[in-house]
């Protein structure tokens, strides 16, 4: 890679892919990709130094991180989970007003009995004492759901990785409770769980972040300077 | 070198008093410290898989190891053991090594508490009488004294178990303190909403089963809660007796007449005798022996005594030697509780 060159790396699918793209529309920067809409690169018309690479959200963080890509769009609940080497690496330039979604921890709505933490705390040691096993959380963000729950005193559980689908996971058996992340808690109520009531264990939105190993770019800040005003 | 020499000035001083040097694996299986601790303590762990898929990890006590060493090897008579060694955590602090060296001895499945209790505390001071350390504080506690307290104060069962389970992690315990002094953890517009559908769901089979929970386990616990509530006024009168326990701070030869007075004082008809108390004197110009009600414990295996020894170095005291009676440990690594009582020497306060 040419090394004055700006590597920008952009959601490729879904919403945030959208939602993101309409932040370089509003500031009149063309995006556009030759071999059309699924090509997973792409150029900024008239910005011949900036090149476009379209990847998953997740490999997003992972990128800058490496210094691969000089500035990326992404969850600030992805960064959150990331470990401390790949956070280290990176920081946000400005958090934006959409992809908004919390990460929340959600039991069965049957479970009448379950209203807080503290619930849940005597649930888990219930599990362990009676059960012989422990109560086990299904979730694909384990580090903030480990974290949480140990800061409000819940630590006797176990954590089942989750690569989607997590909240199913209740029902059939691969776990008792689950974290996941939601915006309007639809989903979550239409697979009959509910989230605690002192279960938020993170708000994130999207945000604009640089690799940290990129700072040395002096065309990167001037970018990052049109995209923030 | 000079680290190497100590240990073994020391373990010699150990095995002088009948405890028998024993060997302990370095590596074990990651689940008995996940049943023992929870996912959070997992994390701290160098560990790793075999090629049959079994999870294994570097010691990150030597407490567990000595303890699983004698379920294992169905030892049934009392055996005093002691070993040296490191332990192996992750840490997030740079100036914190990764390896603890210590040396642990106890005494394990002997039912005459309060005297291997003494035998523990003494073979400790006969260690600081021999560390080359002129000032220390010898500090003595009994977890069995902060249940009894619970037990006696008006509040729900839940509650009662939640502060003795919580009592050793201070950070959290305080937290729990502020909401039973404060919130409610019933809602009442929540109960309402939820008691129709409890009518429906008891009319409904029992057995039924909802992530891992029967009909019947959670209607049960529903309707315990519910007949249980806990009243504002007296989570604040409960929360200032305990929080006027933990300030119990005293001559240990003072400990039970203080207690009984405290006791007397909130109406909670307890009597301390010498039972709660492995020793009671000492004649020891240069050790200060105090009985604290709140001694962090930083373990949550701890069932009953507990002490400290700290040691001035420069112009702060250190921790040099902790321990206590630790009878649930094994329990709650799935086996049956076997007595145990014993002691660590932190041997980086030689750094």
């Amino acid at each position: 890679m040419i090394k004055d060159n700006i590597n920008i790396g952009l959601p490729s699918k879904g919403r945030l892919r959208q939602d993101t793209l309409d932040v370089f529309k509003k500031k009149r920067l063309k995006i556009y990709s030759e071999r059309g809409e699924r090509d997973l690169f792409g150029r900024i018309k008239k910005l011949p130094n900036i090149k476009i690479i379209f990847l998953h959200a997740r490999e997003c963080i992972e990128q800058l991180s490496l210094g691969n890509i000089d500035l990326g769009f992404s969850g600030y609940d992805l960064l959150k989970e990331s470990t401390i080497n790949t956070q280290k690496n990176i920081s946000i330039k400005k958090k934006f007003n959409f992809g908004k979604a919390n990460l929340v921890l959600a039991i069965p709505d049957l479970w009448l009995d379950v209203q807080t933490l503290l619930d849940l705390d005597e649930v888990a040691d219930e599990f362990k004492k009676k059960k012989k096993r422990l109560l086990r959380v299904a979730t694909k963000y384990p580090n903030l759901t480990r974290d949480f729950l140990y800061s409000k005193g819940v630590t006797q559980f176990q954590l089942v990785q989750s690569l989607g689908s997590t909240e199913v996971s209740p029902f059939t058996g691969t776990s008792e409770i689950i974290s996941d992340i939601t915006s309007t808690g639809a989903t979550l109520k239409a697979n009959n769980l509910r989230i605690l009531k002192d279960g938020e264990i993170l708000k994130s939105e999207a945000c604009m972040m640089v690799s940290k190993l990129s700072s040395k770019k002096k065309r990167l800040k001037s970018f990052i300077n049109l995209l923030t005003k | 070198m000079k680290l190497k020499n100590l240990s073994e000035k020391i373990l010699r001083l150990i095995k002088s008093k009948g405890f028998k040097n024993i060997e302990l694996d370095p590596v074990l299986e990651t689940k008995y410290i996940l049943q023992r601790s929870g996912e959070n303590f997992k994390r701290l762990l160098f560990s790793f898989y075999d090629l049959n898929g079994k999870e294994l990890c570097l010691r990150p006590d030597l407490t567990i190891s000595s303890v699983l060493r004698f379920i294992q090897n169905k030892k049934i008579k009392k055996d005093k053991v002691c070993y040296s060694g490191g332990a192996f955590r992750k840490t997030y602090q740079k100036k914190d090594s990764i390896i603890k060296n210590q040396i642990g001895f106890e005494i394990l499945g002997s039912n005459d508490k309060q005297k291997e209790d003494r035998e523990i505390i003494e073979t400790s001071i006969k260690l600081l009488n021999n560390s080359g350390f002129k000032r220390a504080v010898l500090k003595i506690g009994n977890v069995e004294l902060f249940n009894l307290l619970v037990k006696k104060l008006d509040i729900p069962r839940r509650w009662k178990i939640r502060l003795k389970r919580y009592y050793w992690n201070e950070k959290y315990f305080n937290e729990l303190l502020k909401r039973l002094e404060t919130n409610s953890d019933i809602d009442p517009v929540f109960v309402e909403i939820d008691k129709s559908r409890f009518i429906k769901m008891r009319k409904d089979n029992q057995n039924k089963i909802i992530a891992g929970r029967t009909f019947k386990e959670i209607l049960d616990r529903f309707d315990m809660k519910i007949k249980d509530p806990r009243r504002a006024s007296s989570g604040k009168t409960n929360t200032k007796i305990i929080k006027e326990f933990l300030k119990v701070k005293c001559k240990l030869e003072n400990a039970p007449e203080r207690l009984n007075i405290f006791f007397k004082k909130h109406n909670l008809n307890i009597v301390v005798g010498k039972e709660f108390f492995p020793i009671n004197k000492l004649n020891n110009k240069n050790l200060k022996i105090e009985f604290s009600t709140s001694l962090p414990l930083e373990a949550e295996f701890y069932s009953s005594m507990i002490f400290s020894i700290e040691v001035k170095k420069g112009l702060k005291f250190r921790n040099f030697i902790s321990g206590g009676r630790y009878d649930q440990l094994t329990n709650s690594l799935g086996f049956k509780s076997v007595p145990a009582v014993g002691a660590a020497i932190d041997m980086n306060v030689y750094d």
